[in-house]
């Protein structure tokens, strides 16, 4: 295949063609169809500005047909059109301007109320740029870090002059350039003065280059964000200093059918002409208004177009030029699909192609975007054309200036020019003149809320077409606004349209965190679930009542090294601690560890764990598997703001942790250490230091899955050698690992909440019956206020355990409740117990039905709410064992 | 926005890119303060145009935190940590 499958024809190529310059010469007129008005649109800017040759090409949608490469194989459709762009039958809409006012969405379907509903979706139809194709799979793009003491962004005449000036200076100069240099320019003069400076750059042993690299935005540090669309890959650059010689275009010209196919910027024009060979059309007129724009007569005729005249204002030199000169300006451009004549200087011309070669205005983005950073502009960038004689001075002078050191350079802003009484200033989204007209009238006094209602300079190209226009117009309707209307609109990076990938390049991967024991895990069979940022047993062989009973009856252990571990110290750690948790912390004595909630200002629970006192005024804490990092800071900003001395060691990743849990715990420990594990030396919610199988551990006894237990924390490269002691020395009880699952059917027979899941963003532990944990006698802890305030107020709801009778199907977790017929409530935990033989849970209900004996009805069944009690073990006498 | 540096009393002077900011610094709670108070003091932001008292995380350093002030539209450090906080409008 040797040429691109355009909707279904076959066209040919040459080399060096872009897509958009080989469909115009397979005949190709009409590029797009307009976003609200579907009206035909050509090719105008050829330059990337423009979003006329917006394209589907091989499944990605919006590609600019006029810079993108065009490569044997490519699939290219046009977009926003049925059922197709020749033929558009939505051009009807283009007659119904009437009834799609400007800022129309605030306006039309909103009355009788019914109708918005039903217009929207027929809106949305119309309207829009392409289909994405939600099952084309992402790539993952590299991102490069570049540390240049000089960049330079835009290879023309001046950048490539500032990148010699530069490293003639002895600096290190990265010069980039959203295409290959010169790729938009017709052979002459100036293209073969930017090709002699591509040789000398090329050359120079302190310059790097790198082409088809666009800037996309410059951010504190300097940090300049560019993508590289040929090496997919997207570029970090840290310079010292930054030369933006992003170069010019020509200001939109605004005027009765200025937006015809065959009506081009000519700059434009001038690319398709003299470096594509295309014969744009047979007779064209050149609108010169500056003297760039007379040299294009010369590579228009090259391309075998007639050029019938050429349109100057009084004041222009127009001796080079040998056809028809007319004194003034465009006025109208006529034609139904396709330009036919434009109106000129009072005259009607006859002609297919209408090549404006208005004012110079800079690429100023990137400039816009950098504030106070070290920025110099060169050539036209700065706002006005250059001769190549001044834009090679302004490059000399922007890179010396830049190789100095990092002064601030003050951007002026440019005044905006004239616009037409009539015409479509904004491209993208179909907005008129008159359109902006109105919505002056109607009050809109500033350039930032014209933009948002008549959304100008929101489309595709992001004001490079109309922020100028749209500003003139507002100033000529209100003139007495002028400095608030007129005034430039608010410009944020991107500057040149990026794919998401490109966005997210270098950030492809998840974190993932695995304990040390999680190979062990999964040869026994295990499989995985997330816990955070941590992958976690779920059960092995998902025999979770196989594993819950282990616990139950015998001996099971679990890995909990995914569990925040801290250890802190310092010298007001007692003093920080006692203010943080709402429990109290200064009496705890050494060996002795206390349960602990966590809240924040608001009273609301966000974390909980233990708190053991080491006895030299340090202490370990633990938080849950998914609050570790939030809460290491959270602690750290408390310190800060208290003036405490405290140091906070984070020890999640560094020490490992095993719970053994079951009657025969007790019996597997003896095994492997001579240190005393029996009930009176090391009785229940104590802590002691213990050599377990070699393994010095911090051994705690705690109770959340309600058997006796112990949870053994110590350096994680000894997890293994540990786990692997236990397993062996549990053979002769038949312990078994147990998962997450079991963990949590087991906690639930306790009756003990999980933060996050049976909680949520304003659940206070009065609401969860945890007033027990909370001692508002303390002086203070952070949320006390809060609870204060709190305790004065009847809570809506309360989180309750709930059972039903034996024989009932267990309800899924998320059931909603319900009393007599009306919403009270949802369960949040939920399972089978199979200890007690009936279905069992927690559940948010209202506080009118959060009474013990309660009646609810769960998902159709009744159940009875159970206040205040354990379910399993109620006197707590088994962890105590 | 320029850059800057903090000076971190464990690292010394470090790039602001290395520190996370946690936002303007709020007053402690005031057990007697009234309702609607207390609720702008936990939920509302003074966004100061000018200097301002904030805190920042050494996030890829030493993880600790630290309090300076800033104008908010130069982003010149007026008080680094552990300097005296300078003309700094109290919270409202």
């Amino acid at each position: 295949m040797t040429g691109i499958d355009f909707e279904g024809t076959q066209v040919p190529l040459q080399a060096g063609d872009t897509i958009a310059a080989a469909l115009y010469r397979s005949g190709t007129r009409v590029f797009s169809r307009s976003f609200k008005y579907h009206r035909p649109r050509g090719l105008y800017c050829a330059a990337g500005d423009c979003p006329n040759c917006l394209v589907t090409v091989d499944g990605e949608v919006n590609v600019r047909a006029c810079e993108c490469a065009a490569k044997a194989g490519q699939k290219v459709s046009r977009q926003n059109a049925w059922p197709s762009a020749d033929r558009d039958a939505l051009s009807i809409i283009d007659k119904m301007h009437w009834a799609l006012p400007v800022g129309f969405y605030y306006k039309a379907g909103i009355k009788p109320k019914f109708a918005w509903p039903m217009v929207e979706p027929f809106i949305r139809k119309m309207a829009g740029l392409g289909f994405v194709d939600h099952h084309d799979a992402p790539r993952h793009l590299v991102r490069v870090n570049h540390h240049p003491e000089v960049l330079v962004i835009g290879a023309g005449v001046a950048g490539l002059s500032a990148a010699l000036a530069a490293a003639g200076a002895g600096k290190s100069v990265l010069v980039i350039d959203e295409k290959a240099p010169g790729h938009r320019v017709a052979v002459g003069e100036t293209r073969a003065a930017i090709d002699r400076l591509v040789g000398e750059v090329t050359a120079h042993g302190a310059i790097t280059t790198q082409w088809n690299t666009a800037a996309t935005g410059i951010f504190e540090g300097p940090l300049v964000i560019a993508v590289d669309a040929t090496r997919e890959e997207t570029l970090h650059v840290h310079p010292g200093a930054i030369v933006v010689a992003a170069g010019g275009r020509e200001i939109h010209r605004v005027f009765r059918g200025n937006d015809l196919p065959g009506v081009m910027q000519a700059r434009g024009a001038a690319r398709l002409a003299g470096v594509h060979g295309l014969k744009l059309g047979e007779r064209a007129v050149v609108w010169a208004e500056q003297p760039e724009a007379l040299a294009h007569v010369e590579t228009l005729q090259r391309a075998g177009v007639t050029v019938v005249a050429v349109v100057a204002p009084d004041g222009l030199d127009t001796s080079s030029v040998t056809v028809e000169v007319v004194r003034g300006e465009v006025t109208a451009a006529n034609g139904k699909k396709r330009l036919a004549s434009v109106v000129a200087g009072g005259r009607t011309i006859a002609c297919d192609v209408l090549a404006i070669g208005s004012e110079i205005q800079g690429n100023e983005h990137l400039v816009r975007l950098s504030y106070d950073l070290p920025v110099v502009i060169a050539g036209d960038c700065t706002g006005r054309h250059h001769t190549l004689e001044e834009a090679a001075a302004s490059g000399t002078s922007a890179g010396t200036a830049a190789a100095a050191g990092p002064a601030l350079y003050a951007v002026e802003p440019v005044r905006p020019r004239t616009c037409g009484s009539d015409g479509y200033v904004c491209l993208c989204e179909d907005v008129s003149v008159k359109d902006i007209e109105v919505a002056c009238k109607e009050g809109f006094d500033s350039a930032e809320l014209l933009k948002r209602y008549t959304t100008v300079t929101m489309g595709p190209c992001q004001g490079r077409i109309c922020a100028d226009q749209l500003r003139a117009v507002a100033e000529r309707v209100t003139p007495e606004l002028a400095e608030r209307v007129g005034a430039p609109t608010t410009l944020r990076p991107p500057t040149r349209p990026i794919t998401l990938e490109q966005a997210v390049a270098g950030a492809a991967h998840h974190i993932e965190r695995h304990t040390t024991l999680t190979s062990k895990h999964l040869s026994a069979g295990a499989s995985m679930m997330w816990a955070g940022v941590w992958k976690r047993v779920e059960a092995y062989n998902g025999d979770v009542q196989g594993e819950y009973a282990a616990v139950r009856e015998r001996v099971g252990v679990i890995d909990v090294g995914t569990l925040g571990k801290f250890l802190v110290g310092g010298k007001d750690a007692t003093a920080f601690l006692e203010r943080l948790y709402p429990m109290k912390i200064a009496d705890l004595e050494a060996g002795r560890l206390r349960y602990g909630l966590l809240l924040e200002e608001g009273g609301v629970i966000i974390d909980d764990g233990t708190v053991c006192a080491l006895g030299d005024g340090r202490y370990y804490i633990t938080v849950t598997t998914s609050g570790a990092e939030r809460l290491e800071s959270w602690m750290l900003d408390w310190a800060e703001a208290w003036g405490h001395e405290v140091y906070v060691v984070n020890q999640t990743a560094s020490l490992g942790a095993i719970n053994v849990a079951g009657p025969q715990a007790r019996a597997v420990l003896e095994k492997l250490t001579s240190d005393a594990v029996d009930r009176e030396s090391f009785p229940y919610i104590r802590h002691r230091q213990i050599t377990v199988a070699g393994v010095p551990c911090l051994a705690m006894r705690l109770g959340f899955v309600g058997e006796l237990a112990y949870e053994l924390h110590f350096p994680a490269s000894q997890a293994e050698r540990l786990w692997d002691a236990i397993i062996e020395a549990g053979k002769a009880f038949d312990i078994r690992p147990f998962g997450l699952m079991a963990q949590r059917l087991l906690r639930l027979e306790k009756g003990h909440i999980i933060v996050a899941q049976d909680t949520d963003f304003e659940t206070t532990p009065w609401k969860v019956g945890m007033e027990w944990a909370v001692k508002l006698d303390k002086p203070d802890f952070v949320g006390k206020a809060a609870l204060l305030r709190h305790q004065k107020r009847t809570d809506r709801e309360l989180l309750v355990p709930w059972v039903m009778p034996a024989g009932t199907a267990c309800p899924p977790e998320g059931t909603v409740i319900t009393v007599n017929g009306a919403l009270s409530g949802r369960v949040t935990s939920a399972w089978h117990s199979p200890t007690l033989g009936h279905p069992l849970g927690l559940a948010w209900v209202v506080n009118a039905h959060a009474k013990d004996g309660a009646a609810v009805n769960v998902g159709g069944t009744t159940a009875t709410v159970r206040v205040g009690h354990a379910f399993y073990d109620p006197q707590g006498e088994k962890l105590r064992a | 926005m320029s850059h800057f540096s903090i000076r971190c009393p464990n690292c010394g002077p470090r790039a602001c890119s290395e520190f996370s900011y946690n936002g303007e610094v709020r007053p402690l709670a005031d057990p007697d303060a009234s309702e609607e108070a207390e609720i702008a003091r936990l939920w509302l932001r003074r966004n100061v145009t000018g200097l301002q008292r904030e805190r920042w995380f050494h996030a890829a350093g030493c993880r600790r935190f630290v309090t300076i002030t800033r104008d908010t539209r130069t982003n010149l450090i007026v008080a680094q940590p552990g300097e005296p906080a300078g003309d700094v409008a109290k919270h409202a």
